[in-house]
C-alpha cells in the first residue's frame, strides 16, 4: 500500500521525518519497504512565464523564447511549438539534473545562446510521452520550485501490511500506528454537513436480512449532484496510490477507502428500484453483471445488495452495472458497511475477483467507523462539488462501538519475552494504543480493545503489543537451558546421506537437485519405457506449468535430463547423483513417499587416462559403484539378481539388489529408446537405491575372532563352464565347499574359439586358511579335488588343461 | 732431433692440438684416447722429454720446463672434461628412471556437492551442535498439518501468504507442504516437552521468478519446554548466525506476523554484500532478511494438547536457497535446479 507522507501528516502532525517514519514503523512491525521523494530530479526546475516567442534566425524548427521567473529573464532556445507568449511553463535552469538523466548546461544552439530548457512532461518523467512542453495553469505563481507547484515536495511510503493488521490498510490506520509508537495524537477531520435536502427516510429505505454476514450498514444520500472530474489534488493522490480517477463521486469513495480504510459504494439512487436496499444471499444460483462488464455466476451463500427488483451489487466486492454512477446521475446513495470477513473472502475467491474493497473487508473493516466514513464522504463531496445533502442518515446495526475486554498479566509478559516490563511501562504502551486498562486484581488487568483491532483477542496479543512497542532490540540474548539432545531415526538418516555424499564425491560424482514434480505428459507418453503406473500417480491439481504436473514416481527422468543438458554443454563424462523422494499411491488410501538415491554414469572410467588410452565405463562400473556405496552405508550382504522389472534398463543388462530378501535397489544400462528420447549418445548406466530400506538394519558391531596362526595356501584353478552359469553362484559354491576356503575370487573370465562355442573359462583363486594346523600337500589336494567335483556336478564345469 | 727453438715450437703445437682433441671429446674413451696420443706415458710430449738428452744443459732446462708445463695444463683440462662428461653420462643414465611427477595420477577427480545440499548440511550441523535433533515429514501433507493446526483457519487471509499447490486426492485435502512447519505439529503430537527439533526439507509454493522457485528448501526449528523465552530465541539465533556467517555481523529483530507464532519476528543480518552501506541486493536498506521466528502461539499448543500456562516455546524457519545465494553470491535461484556441471563444480 502506498501512502503520501503529506496525507499522513494530515492525520498526525508528527515530528518525525519521512525517513524516521519509515524506520519507526518498520521496527514496530509495519514494514515500510521504500520511502521515495517525489520531487527527485526537480531541483533547479522552476515555474516561469514566456514573455516573447520568436523564430530562431538560423533554424526553422527552433523557437527563441524570452522567459522570466519573476525576478530574472532568460533566453531559451526551444524545439517545441505548442507554447505562446503568456504561458506558464517549467524552466530547467542551468545546473538542473532532470529525472530522465539530462543535465542542463549553458549552450549555444545554432549561434544563439540558451540559458536553460523548457521541459516536457516526458522529460520530467511525469508522463510516458508528451506532445510538447508542459503548460501550467495560468494562475501558477512564478519562480516557485516545480515540485512545490505540482505538489510533489512529498514522499511516497510503500507499506507492507501483514494479514493480521487490516486496521493499517489506510492513512488513518498507519497514523494510529505511528501514534502508538511516538505517543503523538491522531487528529480526525471534522465532517460538517449542511443537511438542506429532504429527509433520507423519504428517499430510500434499508433492511438487512442476513445480519450475520452484514452486522452494520450505514448510508447517506446527496441530491443535486453534478457529476464531474474531481479536483487535481484529489486525482493526484488517487493516482499516486495506484487508483485511476473516474469522477468526483466515485473518487470520493476511493479517496475514503485509502484514507479511512472503509470501502464504500456509490449507487445512483434514481436507478435503484423502490428505492429500497436489502442485504441478503440468494437461495438459488443466479447471474449478475458487475460494473467491470463481466457476467458473474453467483452461488447461494454469496452476499448481495438488492433493490426492489433485483441484485445491484456483490456486497463488499464489486458494484453492478445496473446501479453505477454515470455522468447523468444527480442523486447518490453512499453505502458504508461492515461485512463478515470470511464471507467476503469466500465470495471474492470463488468469483476470482479481488478488489481493493474485498481485500480490506477480508482483513477486517472497523464496524465502529462506518457512519463516520459516510459523513466524511458527504462532507468531502460538498467541499469539491455543489450538492444538496439529504437530512440524516440510515444506520442498520448501529449503536455504540463494542469494545473487547482482554485479560493481561504483566508477569506473564515477562515470562514469555524473557525481560521485565514494569506495570507503568505496560500502562503507557496501552495508553498510546488507546487501550484503556482496568485492574481486576493485583497483577491482572482488563484491557479494553477498540473495534478496529481485530487482531487483539487474547493475552498473548497484548504481550506482543508490549514487546514490539518496547522494541525488540531491548530484549536480552540468553541461551535456552541445555538438555541432552535426542538422536532420532532422522538424525541417523542425515548421517547416512552425509556418508553417501562423501563416498560419491570421492568417486567423482556431482550432486543434482531436481524438482520433485515432473511432466505427467512425458511420463504418460514414455509410460512403457519408464514403467509408469497411472493409477498410482500423485498429481498436482494446480500445477505452475505442464512440466510440473506429477509427483515423480522415480528419479530417472531428472538425471537423464541433467545428463542430456550437460552433454549439450560439451561435457563428456557424466557422473551425477541425486538424493530425493519418489512418490506414489502404494495402497488404496493415502500415498507413499520414499527417499531414494539415484546415480547416472557415462563416459570415461577415469578423467585422465594418458597411458593405454581412455577406457569407457560399462555395466560393471555402475554395479561396483552401487555395491560399493551400499557396503559403505552398511547394507548387506548383497545379492544382485537379473531383473526384467525395470523397463528403463536394457534387458539382460539389469539387476535388482536383494538384501535380507528385500529389493533395496536396481542398476543397469539405460534402455536405448530412452537415450534416443533424450538425445544422449550413450551408453549410459543408471542405479537407484531405496535409502531407508537399504539402511534399515545398521551394520552389527564387529566381534573379534582370533587371528590365524598358520600360513594360508593359495590355489588357482581354471574351469570351463556353459556360458549361462553365473560366476557369482560358482564363487558361492566354492566358498561353501570346505571350511578351509576363506576366500574365493575370480581373476579372469574369457570366451573364444580356444574354449569352444557356448562355453566360458573362469579363473578362480582360492585362499585356504587352516585354523589348527599347517596344510599338507595332501590336504590341499583333497580340497582341490572336492571343489572340482562339486563344480562339475553342479555346473557342468571341467578343469581346463593348458 | 733439431734445435731447442724447433723443439719449443713442436711442444706448443702439441699443446694446442691436445687441447683441441680434449675439447672435441664426447665421451670418456675419446678423452683417454686424446690423453694417450698427447700427454700419456707414451704420448708425444713424453717422447719429446725422453729425447732431450741430446740437447745442451741450458736447452734441456728450457725445453724440459716447457714440456712439463704443457703436460700439466693438458692434464688439468683432461680432469675437468672427464668430470663433466661423467656427470653428463650419469644424468643421461639416471634420466631413464626419473618420472614426470606433473603427469596426472590415476584417481577420480572429486566431484562436488550441490550448494543447496551443502548449505542445508551446514545449517543442520550447527543446530545439532546446539542440541537439536532432526525430524522429517511428508512433502505431500494434509491441510490440517500444513495450515489448520498451525493456526491458519479456513478462509483466513494469512493463507494468501503462501501460494499453495493442491494434490488430487480422494482422502481429504492434500497439499504440497508450503513450509516444513507441519513437522512441528507432527512432532508435538508424538512427544511431550522438552522438544528441541529441526525440520529440514523441500517445500513448494506456486511462484516462479529469479528469487522464487516453485520448489525450494527450508530448515525449521522448534524448542518447547518450561520457561523458554523470546530472549532464548534471540540468543540461539544470534549464535546460529555467528556460526554461519562469521562473527561481527550485527543482527536485527523486527516485529512481524506468522499465524503460528506470537510475538513474531523477522531477523535481518547486516548485508553481507555491502556491509550495511546499502546496495542492490539489500535494496539499499543495509539489511538482509534471513529468518522468520517467534514464540509458539498458544493456539498451536491447543491443537497438540500442550498447556500454554505450563509450557512455552519458540519456532524459527529459514530458506536454504536464500542463505546459499548470499553465501555464494548467486543472484538467480533458477541456477540451482539446472544442474549444469560447470555451475556445480564451483562449490
Ligand atoms: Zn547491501
Amino acid at each position: 500500500m502506498k501512502i503520501p507522507y503529506s496525507w499522513l501528516k494530515e492525520f498526525i502532525d508528527t515530528r518525525l521525518s519521512p525517513a524516521q517514519v519509515q524506520e519507526s514503523l518498520t521496527m514496530a512491525g509495519v514494514e515500510v519497504s521504500s520511502c521515495r521523494f517525489l520531487g527527485e530530479g526537480f531541483e533547479n526546475v522552476v515555474t516561469a512565464k514566456i514573455l516573447e516567442k520568436g523564430q530562431h534566425p538560423n533554424a526553422d524548427r527552433l523557437s527563441l523564447c524570452r522567459v522570466t521567473d519573476g525576478a530574472v529573464d532568460f533566453d531559451i532556445v526551444c524545439g517545441a511549438k505548442n507554447m505562446s507568449a503568456g504561458d506558464v511553463v517549467a524552466l530547467a535552469k542551468v545546473g538542473a539534473m532532470l529525472p530522465n538523466g539530462v543535465e542542463i548546461k549553458k549552450a549555444k544552439i545554432r549561434g544563439k545562446s540558451s540559458e536553460g530548457m523548457l521541459c516536457s512532461e516526458q522529460e520530467l518523467k511525469l508522463a510516458e510521452e508528451s506532445a510538447g512542453i508542459m503548460i501550467l495553469p495560468a494562475e501558477t505563481p512564478l519562480g516557485k520550485p516545480l515540485a512545490d507547484a505540482l505538489g510533489l515536495s512529498d514522499w511516497l511510503l510503500e507499506v507492507e501490511i501483514t494479514p493480521n493488521r487490516g486496521d493499517c490498510l489506510s492513512v488513518l490506520g498507519v497514523a494510529r500506528e505511528l501514534a502508538s509508537i511516538t505517543g503523538e495524537k491522531v487528529a480526525c477531520p471534522e465532517t460538517p454537513i449542511c443537511e438542506d435536502g429532504p429527509p433520507i427516510g423519504d428517499l430510500v429505505s434499508i433492511t438487512v436480512t442476513d445480519k450475520a454476514l452484514c452486522p452494520r450498514y450505514s448510508a447517506r444520500v446527496v441530491t443535486n449532484v453534478a457529476v464531474a472530474p474531481s479536483p487535481g489534488w484529489m486525482q493526484r493522490r488517487l493516482s499516486l496510490c495506484g487508483i485511476r480517477p473516474i469522477n468526483n463521486v466515485v473518487d470520493v469513495t476511493n479517496y475514503l477507502l485509502l484514507e479511512l480504510g472503509q470501502p464504500m459504494h456509490a449507487f445512483d439512487l434514481d436507478r435503484l428500484n423502490g428505492p429500497r436496499i436489502d442485504v441478503r444471499a440468494p437461495s438459488e444460483p443466479m447471474a449478475f453483471a458487475t460494473l467491470d462488464g463481466s457476467e458473474r455466476k453467483i452461488d447461494p451463500g454469496m452476499l448481495l445488495i438488492w433493490d426492489a427488483a433485483g441484485a445491484v451489487a456483490v456486497a463488499g466486492v464489486m458494484g453492478g452495472l445496473n446501479s453505477e454512477v454515470t455522468e447523468s446521475t444527480t442523486r447518490v446513495l453512499f453505502e458504508s458497511a461492515h461485512f463478515d470477513p470470511a464471507s467476503i473472502r469466500r465470495t471474492a475467491r470463488r468469483l476470482g475477483l479481488s478488489s481493493e474493497s474485498s481485500y480490506r473487508f477480508e482483513r477486517g473493516v472497523d464496524p465502529g467507523g462506518t457512519l463516520f466514513a459516510a459523513d466524511r464522504a458527504v462532507s468531502l463531496l460538498s467541499r469539491i462539488a455543489e450538492v444538496l445533502p439529504a437530512k440524516g442518515f440510515l444506520d442498520v446495526g448501529g449503536g455504540p462501538a463494542r469494545r473487547r475486554k482482554v485479560t493481561f498479566r504483566p508477569a506473564r509478559a515477562a515470562r514469555i519475552v524473557g525481560t521485565y516490563y514494569s506495570p507503568e511501562k505496560c500502562k503507557e504502551i496501552f495508553e498510546r494504543l488507546s487501550f484503556p486498562t482496568e485492574t481486576v486484581q493485583p497483577g491482572e488487568w482488563d484491557v479494553s480493545v477498540p473495534s478496529y483491532r481485530f487482531d487483539i483477542e487474547r493475552e498473548i496479543d497484548l504481550i506482543e503489543e508490549v514487546a514490539r512497542l518496547s522494541g525488540y532490540e531491548g530484549i536480552p540474548t540468553t541461551y535456552p537451558e541445555s538438555k541432552a539432545p535426542e538422536f532420532s531415526a532422522d538424525d541417523r538418516f542425515v548421517d547416512v546421506t552425509e556418508k553417501a555424499c562423501d563416498f560419491l564425491r570421492a568417486n567423482g560424482f556431482n550432486q543434482s537437485v531436481n524438482f520433485s514434480f515432473v511432466s505427467g505428459r512425458k511420463w504418460e507418453r514414455l509410460g512403457s519405457l519408464l514403467g509408469f503406473d497411472p493409477a498410482g500417480a500423485v498429481r498436482v491439481k494446480n500445477p505452475i506449468s505442464e512440466d510440473t504436473t506429477l509427483m515423480r514416481p522415480g528419479l530417472i527422468t531428472g538425471l537423464l535430463q541433467n545428463a542430456a543438458d550437460n552433454t549439450r554443454r560439451f561435457i563428456e563424462d557424466i557422473r551425477l547423483y541425486e538424493i530425493g523422494k519418489a512418490f506414489g499411491k502404494a495402497y488404496a488410501e493415502g500415498h507413499f513417499e520414499e527417499s531414494r538415491l539415484a546415480l547416472i554414469l557415462s563416459g570415461k572410467r577415469l578423467p585422465s587416462a594418458w597411458s593405454g588410452g581412455p577406457v569407457s565405463v560399462d555395466f560393471y562400473d555402475i554395479k561396483g559403484m552401487v555395491e560399493g556405496l551400499l557396503l559403505h552405508l552398511g547394507a548387506g550382504p548383497l545379492h544382485p539378481v537379473p531383473t526384467n522389472a525395470r523397463p528403463f534398463l536394457e534387458d539382460g543388462k539389469a539387476a535388482d539388489i536383494l538384501a535380507n530378501g528385500e529389493c533395496i535397489g536396481w542398476f543397469g544400462a539405460v534402455r536405448r529408446e530412452l537415450l534416443a528420447e533424450y538425445e544422449i549418445p550413450g551408453p549410459v548406466f543408471y542405479g537407484e537405491i531405496r535409502l531407508q530400506a537399504a539402511t534399515a538394519t545398521p551394520r552389527p558391531v564387529g566381534i573379534y575372532r582370533p587371528l590365524p596362526k598358520f600360513p594360508p595356501v593359495f590355489r588357482d584353478l581354471a574351469c570351463v563352464f556353459p556360458a549361462g552359469v553365473p560366476v557369482g553362484d560358482v564363487l558361492a559354491l566354492v566358498r561353501e565347499s570346505a571350511p578351509e576356503i576363506e576366500e574365493a575370487v575370480v581373476f579372469d573370465v574369457f570366451t573364444g574359439e580356444k574354449i569352444g562355442k557356448g562355453l566360458k573359462s573362469v579363473g578362480i583363486r582360492m585362499k585356504l586358511q587352516p585354523s589348527d594346523k599347517t596344510l599338507t600337500d595332501a590336504d590341499v589336494h583333497s580340497i582341490h579335488t572336492k571343489v572340482v567335483d562339486l563344480l562339475e556336478n553342479r555346473f557342468g564345469g571341467r578343469i581346463r588343461t593348458a | 732431433m733439431g734445435t731447442s727453438a724447433g723443439t719449443s715450437d713442436q711442444i706448443e703445437r702439441l699443446r694446442a692440438e691436445g687441447l683441441a682433441a680434449l675439447a672435441a671429446s664426447r665421451n670418456e674413451s675419446d678423452l683417454l684416447d686424446a690423453k694417450g696420443r698427447f700427454f700419456g706415458k707414451k704420448g708425444a710430449i713424453s717422447e719429446i722429454l725422453k729425447g732431450i738428452g741430446s740437447l745442451s744443459v741450458e736447452e734441456r732446462k728450457v725445453v724440459g720446463s716447457e714440456a712439463n708445463r704443457a703436460r700439466a695444463e693438458l692434464e688439468s683440462v683432461f680432469e675437468e672434461r672427464l668430470a663433466s662428461i661423467r656427470e653428463q653420462e650419469r644424468v643421461a643414465r639416471e634420466g631413464l628412471d626419473r618420472l614426470d611427477v606433473t603427469l596426472p595420477g590415476r584417481c577420480q577427480v572429486p566431484g562436488h556437492r550441490h550448494p543447496i545440499s551443502q548449505t542445508m548440511a551446514d545449517i543442520i550441523s550447527v543446530f545439532r551442535r546446539l542440541g537439536f535433533s532432526v525430524q522429517g515429514g511428508p512433502d505431500v501433507e494434509k491441510d490440517y498439518y500444513n495450515f489448520e493446526a498451525l493456526n491458519f483457519p479456513p478462509e483466513h487471509p494469512a493463507r494468501d501468504m503462501q501460494d499453495t499447490f493442491y494434490v488430487e486426492s480422494d482422502a481429504g485435502d492434500l497439499v504440497l507442504r508450503t513450509h516444513t512447519s507441519p513437522i512441528q505439529i507432527r512432532t508435538m503430537e508424538r512427544m511431550r516437552p522438552p522438544v528441541r527439533i529441526i525440520a529440514p526439507g523441500a517445500v513448494y509454493r506456486s511462484d516462479s521468478d529469479i528469487t522464487h522457485s516453485p520448489m525450494f528448501h527450508q530448515v525449521e526449528g522448534l524448542a518447547v519446554d518450561r520457561n523458554i523465552t523470546m530472549a532464548d530465541l534471540k540468543g540461539l539465533l544470534t549464535e546460529f548466525c555467528r556460526m554461519t556467517f562469521g562473527p561481527g555481523k550485527p543482527l536485527r529483530f523486527r516485529p512481524s506476523f506468522f499465524p503460528f507464532t506470537e510475538p513474531s519476528a523477522e531477523v535481518d543480518i547486516q548485508c553481507v554484500i555491502c556491509g550495511g552501506g546499502g546496495c542492490r541486493v539489500c535494496k539499499n536498506s543495509g539489511w538482509l532478511e534471513i529468518l522468520g521466528a517467534g514464540m509458539v502461539d498458544p493456539a498451536v499448543f491447543g491443537f497438540v494438547d500442550y498447556d500454554p500456562e505450563e509450557f512455552s516455546g519458540f519456532a524459527f524457519g529459514m530458506g536454504v536457497e536464500r542463505i546459499a545465494m548470499l553465501r555464494h553470491g548467486i543472484s538467480d535461484i533458477r541456477l540451482f535446479f539446472e544442474n549444469d556441471i560447470r555451475f556445480l563444480s564451483q562449490f
